[in-house]
């Protein structure tokens, strides 16, 4: 059997056999040497599968050998196998983090429990970018988030409110899932077939009220996912009170792989055809907006720094939203772009704050005074993934602002002007919470109180990880081109389905 | 990137002083400011080595970068930004303190940074540079009056910034390339060009045009002493600069100069707070450079950064002679100095020659730079900008050439006998005294670094016309200082800014005047107050709604938020039925 033939289905199945294998390992190390070793293995395949997309275009592979329409294809061209790249490459810099701060926070017994979910969210999220089948899509999509739903869960250990959390988010991440299942199951009704390409063809000129009502329902469904502006309420809370390193992976892929999967039945599924497309688009237009506004003063009144961080990712999404409504190649190619670089920047932050809690047992603003003195390579790393959330320049959040700004403009309409003062005005909002922050982190450490006295230095491995995370939000701030050729070859394919260009 | 290249890059005063900057944090507290002088001098002997047209660029993502381009124009800047900071580092000798030490050089290397940058994206990262670097000079006397005011401050610096980066992208757009070059503001059918406009307005900001030049006087007086001298040199300037590389001859320039020149004269004449009349008196000053800058001829641009040049040592000399004063009286505030002219006079005679060259009184340095400036006014035949500048100098005599020495060390009698200002501060002091003094006499060295060089040559400052001119202008202005005086109708000096304005309406004979400080002041507080008072409320407002009980932050019950989903889906279904 041929290696690269079978390539496209194993960072999928890797994970998902070892999942359970986790669980039979004895509690502690093991687990967690077993989980980083599979992140590295899918990682280095995902990087394989994403040259391979570049050099040869997109890949089919049939699952068992059933070909589609029948049989589940994955289908990957260069949105899946970057967004893929970055899943993967997240997770093989988490996992490794994880191993302190989950000793810190999780029950010792619970370990290969804890590492089998982690392992099942990593393949459902990784089977969600992969498949090219609708139905296949729900699925995985429900194998991640139970996973998560657990994980959140298991921060009750530090936190009870944690429980509230998670079932919030189960009871939100369940009506999200099924008004999905619901659409797709509209979309089946209306032709018969679940493969997107296969969608795509027979949903040509079906424009009747069967099919809206899928399309609805499809991007109610995943608007919750990504956590879109006003059905965000399940996020800052989940991301608050799960443990250290969930938060730190899920945010930078979770949401994600969300907003992965909308572009995707946007423009692969739906496509310029429908005119409702260019009404959900200027939805998108006005709720991204809102976002980055209302989501962003609401991180600068928190007094929590994840609380602040995660009301920032919600802003964020504003700005993903944003590049999607404007439907341009440029458009879509800045919001992965901007996917790609505030996956870097908040899991370096959301990794930096897990230090914290693991030494000062908190992630109140108040734990925060005096850090630049107690832990300064945590504290600078905070102030450099904080300036690249910004948009300084020479890192990737300036890449990431400076696209969009050039797509918004060249789309050149006066709505889209005012959108792009509306994203210079709403980086004010990011330099403010984030100045909070760092202004704290620089006054003396407080000689009484809860978080006075000495600290130990943080574990070498997660201060490690933290700086390679703060590195390649530099490095890939200096040497944008890489990202920025393969979004934008990325967004050219997702939207040259329509002229038929991409098959 | 080979270590030759590297080292080219290294080798500028902005990365330099920057570098120094990182060692002097380091080096033990005896050594800092030795190092610091030292950083300076290896600094200005590298410049000294550059010659003009020098440049270095490279490509960094299909993007022409140009960290370094030195020119005749960069090059006067480059110098008096030199001598500014090396006469700041000699007068705080005195201070330690680890961020104020640092912030004293790298926001003269982040301004000097800009002024060498060859592309917008280079000038942005210094621009934001000099922004955060200068806020610990405000922040430095750690009270909560300045950390306020800080933030203030930031804000404007990095809203400014932002808004320059809008201008830069559109600007990128339009004509592909980042170099920073001549704009302008017009297109050909007169209507504003948005993307000059952007730039144009965050120049503004830093240059503190009028109604965007609060910032000037809420945060520099609330610095240390030696921290109001640096701020009071860079930020503006290097907006200045950046005015002449890009706006010169814009026309829309001279009026708002003009302006400049005008506004500050009567709030000065009523502050208290001598540094304050000091900050007053930079957006005057800073007034005549921008209207230089709008005529756009060879003489007047010449004019204009010469002035600039002159201006830099004279305005840092009365800063300095007051914060002498202040450092060993505790006050700069006129109603509690006075009368120290019998203990600090080597002090009173700097800061007379500072306001003798601020006056451009002949002889020294501001007379033989602002003649061009007027000139240019004349030339032009435009009326009544002249008329508004010689109006503007009289009043730069009364407020920055007498107001200042005469309240700090004559007046009515303090009681204060304090010693004379330390050492270090009167070598400082002596050497702006000094260089003032050679400028006004022997004006040819910096004649030779403006820009133009064929409209300077057969340029003589010292025509009777010049002499005349500013004479009588000087002796009227003097006159009515002293018989303001002498019929005690001078402004008092009262102890807060909160003049009690219906005072001025009851005194007959001084009505005119007075009616119109009365006027711009309560317009000004009504304008001012009232958006304070709104961005109070909005913040207040915000808080209720964003904050961590505000409504839309609050941890919802889960009921509510399906609710909210229903709410979407439903408006996603009605609006997408009704589109057909």
């Amino acid at each position: 059997m041929d290696f690269f033939a079978q390539l496209p289905a194993l960072p999928v199945v890797v994970p998902f056999v070892a999942a359970p294998m986790a669980l039979l390992m004895p509690p502690g190390r093991i687990p967690w040497l077993w989980a980083v070793l599979v992140s590295w293995v899918s990682f280095g395949l995902s990087l394989l599968l994403l040259e391979q997309v570049w050099v040869n275009g997109p890949v089919t592979y049939a699952m068992g050998g059933w070909a589609a329409p029948l049989g589940i294809i994955y289908y990957i061209d260069l949105a899946n196998a970057l967004v893929l790249s970055l899943v993967t490459g997240i997770a093989a810099v988490v996992f490794p983090y994880a191993y302190n701060s989950v000793r810190d926070e999780i029950n010792h017994g619970q370990t290969p429990g804890f590492y089998t979910a982690l392992l099942l969210c990593l393949a459902g999220l990784i089977g969600v970018t992969m498949t090219g089948d609708a139905f296949n899509v729900f699925v995985f999509l429900e194998v991640s988030s139970l996973a998560t739903y657990t994980l959140v869960a298991m921060g009750a250990g530090r936190d009870r409110r944690a429980l509230t959390a998670a079932f919030n988010y189960l009871v939100m991440g369940t009506i999200g899932a099924t008004f999905f299942v619901i659409g797709i199951g509209l979309l089946y009704q209306a032709t018969g077939t679940l493969n997107m390409l296969d969608l795509h063809e027979r949903l040509a000129g079906q424009d009747n009220r069967l099919v809206k009502a899928a399309f609805a329902f499809i991007i109610t469904g995943l608007g919750l996912k990504l956590a879109m502006l006003p059905l965000h309420l399940w996020l800052p809370p989940a991301y608050t009170y799960a443990p250290s390193a969930i938060t730190a992976f899920l945010a930078a892929t979770a949401t994600k792989v969300a907003v992965y999967i909308m572009l995707r039945f946007l423009f692969t599924v739906f496509g310029f055809d429908f005119p409702f497309l260019k009404v959900a688009l200027d939805f998108f237009l006005v709720l991204g907006i809102a976002g980055m506004f209302i989501a962003s003063l609401a991180a600068v009144f928190q007094d929590d720094v994840k609380m602040l961080l995660a009301y920032s990712s919600v802003a964020q999404i504003g700005y993903m939203l944003l590049g999607i409504s404007l439907g341009t190649v440029d458009g879509v190619a800045a919001s992965l772009i901007h996917v790609v670089n505030h996956a870097f920047i908040k899991a370096a932050l959301f990794m930096a704050v897990g230090i914290v809690v693991l030494r000062l047992g908190s992630h109140q603003l108040r734990a925060f005074q005096g850090l630049a003195t107690r832990m300064p390579w945590t504290s600078w790393g905070i102030v450099v993934a904080g300036l690249s959330l910004v948009g300084v320049p020479a890192t990737v959040g300036f890449v990431s602002k400076f696209a969009l700004l050039s797509a918004v403009f060249a789309k050149g309409g006066t709505m889209e002007i005012i959108a792009g003062f509306l994203i210079l005005a709403s980086s004010l909002l990011a330099v403010i919470y984030m100045m909070r922050v760092i202004k704290v982190m620089l006054q003396p450490v407080p000689t009484d109180g809860p978080f006075a006295g000495p600290v130990a230095a943080p574990p070498l491995t997660m201060r490690l990880m933290l700086w390679i995370m703060v590195g390649v939000n530099i490095y890939f701030g200096l040497q944008a081109q890489p990202v920025i050729a393969i979004a934008q070859k990325a967004a050219a394919t997702l939207l040259g389905v329509d002229s038929g260009e991409a098959f | 990137m080979s270590v030759n290249s590297l080292l080219a890059f290294l080798d500028n005063p902005g990365i330099i002083l920057t570098l120094g900057a990182f060692l002097t944090v380091l080096a033990p507290v005896a050594l800092r400011r030795p190092i610091m002088l030292g950083v300076v001098a290896f600094s200005a002997f590298r410049l000294w080595g550059m010659e003009i047209g020098d440049s270095l660029a490279f490509t960094l993502f299909d993007l022409e970068i140009m960290p370094v381009q030195y020119d005749v124009l960069s090059r006067l800047f480059l110098v008096v930004f030199h001598i500014a900071a090396g006469l700041n580092v000699i007068y705080s000798w005195m201070v330690k303190d680890r961020s104020e030490c640092f912030a004293a050089l790298a926001y003269p290397a982040a301004a000097m940074g800009g002024v060498l940058a060859g592309d917008w994206i280079t000038l942005f990262i210094w621009w934001e540079l000099a922004a955060l670097t200068s806020v610990f000079l405000v922040w430095a006397p750690q009270t909560r009056e300045s950390y306020l005011s800080g933030l203030r401050y930031m804000s404007i610096q990095i809203a400014s910034g932002v808004i320059l980066l809008g201008g830069i992208v559109l600007v990128f757009r339009e004509q592909d390339s980042l170099a920073i070059g001549t704009l302008s503001l017009r297109d050909g059918g007169g209507n504003f060009n948005i993307a000059a406009l952007m730039l144009f307005i965050a120049l503004g900001i830093k240059s503190a045009f009028p109604m965007l030049h609060n910032w000037v006087q809420d945060a520099y007086p609330k610095a240390t002493i030696g921290g109001t001298i640096i701020l009071s040199v860079f930020t503006t300037k290097l907006a200045v600069y950046m005015f002449a590389r890009v706006f010169v001859g814009t026309p829309e320039l001279i009026w708002i100069g003009a302006i400049m020149t005008i506004f500050p004269i009567f709030f000065a004449l009523i502050e208290n707070d001598l540094r304050k009349v000091l900050t007053y008196s930079i957006n005057n000053q800073v007034g005549f450079m921008i209207v230089g800058i709008g005529f756009g001829t060879a003489a007047s641009v010449n004019g204009a950064v010469g002035y600039a040049f002159g201006n830099i040592i004279f305005e840092s000399l009365l800063f300095m002679s007051v914060g002498a004063a202040m450092y060993r009286t505790g006050t700069s505030k006129a109603t509690e100095l006075g009368g120290l002219y019998r203990t600090m006079p080597i002090t009173l005679f700097f800061c007379l020659i500072g306001a003798l060259s601020i006056s451009a009184f002949p002889g020294f340095a501001g007379f033989v730079t602002k003649g061009l400036i007027l000139d240019g006014a004349a030339e032009a035949h435009n009326l009544i900008i002249w008329l508004i500048l010689l109006f503007a100098s009289a009043g730069v005599l009364e407020h920055a050439g007498i107001k200042i020495p005469y309240f700090t060390f004559f007046a009515h009698d303090s009681g204060k006998r304090p010693k004379e200002a330390p050492l270090p501060m009167l070598i400082a002091m002596g050497i702006a005294a000094f260089l003032s003094v050679v400028i006004g006499l022997y004006p040819q060295p910096l004649f030779a670094l403006l820009p133009h060089q064929a409209h300077i040559v057969d340029y003589n400052p010292f025509t009777a016309y010049h002499f005349v001119e500013q004479l009588q202008l000087l002796l009227f202005a003097v006159l009515a200082f002293a018989l303001l005086i002498k019929f005690k109708l001078y402004p008092p000096e009262v102890p807060s800014t909160n003049l009690d304005v219906d005072w001025f309406y009851r005194i007959p004979g001084r009505a005119v005047l007075f009616a119109i400080i009365g006027f711009v002041v309560a317009a000004w507080r009504v304008v001012w107050g009232g958006l304070q008072k709104l961005v109070g409320s909005i913040v207040e407002r915000t808080h209720r709604t964003h904050g961590p009980e505000g409504a839309l932050a609050r941890s919802w019950p889960v009921g509510f938020m399906a609710l909210w989903t229903a709410v979407v889906l439903g408006a996603a279904l009605i609006v997408l039925f009704l589109n057909q």
